[in-house]
């Protein structure tokens, strides 16, 4: 999940050398180890948990279990963390999971205002855009503004709906399946589904790449 | 607390820099204060690290990073919980007469623990004071503590759409105070209440509120 460097756009990124933080979090984490607070080995294991065990694969493939099962759609959208259960996905910051389901009349988009808030077990961790202090003010306040921005036109007959979690509850948004994909197991439609779908910032590509 | 992390409706504050397969981290060091935020949380020294980055000043909140605010907040929280001392970490060497710990997590528990979904819900006591359906507003509190009802919806009216069930008021639980567990509830409020004739008619925001925050409208 971490980017290679030339891809870095942000100025504050520009550094040949270890940033200052690089540098407190390096004493820091010494530190600790020396007073044996913390176990180098652990946070090797985190690290990798959320880099390469823990994303939005996981969400992908609820989504599309959602698609060709409307019994666990039902169990999905009544009780989030349940049905989730049932595929084997749980953790930190996955409780009270509120699944909210796209349709041709409703768009669902996520943000946290206070904060970041986020259904880890199922997305992995926010990407930076998420976190960033334009997200969080402008997205309750002209929720089609910035879904425009982002590349998503939503249209004035459907009802925007902005979930602000904030509190004792994850979201997670269940996005409309593209036309023209019903003959398609349920590997071939979790391949199809991004996390920005699952934020409600974008909608699922078709595999030609045309949008549904 | 009225603070800059309370965001929701303020105009200004840059870019988003949208990026479609965005990721997590900017740098190396962030994913490792996230690990060592997951590693020291599981002594059960602090409820949340929110409060201590909620206190940041507001200059200095909008110039950090993301995960440099994690960083003040863990390394005030190490420092205020007694994990090591300001002296320890300003010298980057232990204190040998403070003695020597067994870490919280362990590489076996670290792969186990983030992934078992806390339990946050409590036993319903008490009847809930709305129900589905009902007008409720929201009250006019200013804790200069932390919170979790944003300012946009202070005296606003909101439909209540689903009670969530019985939670610690988040307000008194980080700071270990009464928990004075009680209702959550999920409240809609029309995008027009909250922010005028120029909101689509349509358009709504949803939110969790505290029974605390609410007062029949």
């Amino acid at each position: 999940m971490i980017e290679h460097p030339d891809s870095r756009e942000h100025d504050h990124d520009h550094q040949a050398v270890p940033s200052d933080p690089a540098l407190r979090v390096r004493a820091l984490e010494s530190l600790l180890v020396e007073k044996g607070l913390v176990d180098p080995a652990a946070l090797d294991v985190l690290v990798d948990l959320y880099e390469n065990k823990v994303g939005p694969r996981n969400g992908a493939r609820v989504v599309a279990r959602a698609w060709i099962d409307p019994e666990f759609k039902r169990r999905l959208l009544a009780d989030g963390s349940a049905a989730i259960a049932e595929l084997g996905f749980s953790g930190q910051q996955g409780e009270k999971l509120t699944v909210v389901e796209n349709t041709e009349s409703v768009h669902n988009l996520i943000v946290c205002t206070l904060c970041s808030c986020y259904p880890w077990p199922l997305l992995g961790l926010p990407p930076i855009w998420y976190k960033s202090s334009a997200y969080r003010a402008r997205t309750v306040i002209d929720p089609r503004g910035v879904l425009r921005e982002l590349g998503l036109d939503v249209g004035d007959d459907v009802e925007v709906r902005v979930w602000d979690s904030n509190a004792a509850s994850r979201y997670l948004v269940l996005p409309e399946q593209p036309r023209g994909t019903e003959t398609l197991d349920e590997a071939a439609l979790a391949a199809l589904v991004t996390r920005d779908a699952m934020i409600g910032v974008a909608r699922i590509a078709l595999p030609g790449g045309e949008r549904s | 607390m009225n603070g800059i992390h309370d965001m929701g409706g303020m105009h200004g504050l840059g870019e988003i820099g949208y990026r479609p397969n965005d990721v997590a981290f900017h740098a190396a060091w962030e994913c490792r204060v996230h690990a060592l935020v997951t590693a020291l949380a599981a002594y059960g020294k602090w409820r949340a690290l929110r409060p201590d980055i909620e206190a940041i000043p507001a200059a200095e909140y909008l110039r950090m990073s993301y995960y440099e605010r994690w960083l003040a907040a863990l390394t005030a929280r190490i420092v205020k919980s007694g994990l090591a001392s300001r002296a320890e970490l300003e010298h980057g060497a232990a204190d040998p007469k403070r003695g020597r710990s067994a870490p919280a997590l362990t590489a076996e528990t670290a792969g186990t623990v983030p992934l078992q979904t806390p339990r946050t819900e409590l036993a319903a006591g008490a009847e809930p004071r709305f129900r589905v359906g009902q007008r409720v507003r929201g009250a006019n509190l200013n804790p200069p503590t932390h919170t979790r009802m944003p300012r946009y919806t202070r005296g606003r009216v909101g439909v209540v759409e689903r009670v969530r069930g019985v939670f610690a008021l988040p307000d008194n639980e980080v700071y270990f105070r009464d928990p004075k567990p009680q209702h959550v509830y999920l409240v809609r409020f029309a995008a027009r209440e909250l922010w005028g004739a120029g909101a689509a008619a349509r358009d709504s925001v949803y939110i969790d509120l505290w029974q605390d925050y609410l007062e029949p409208a």
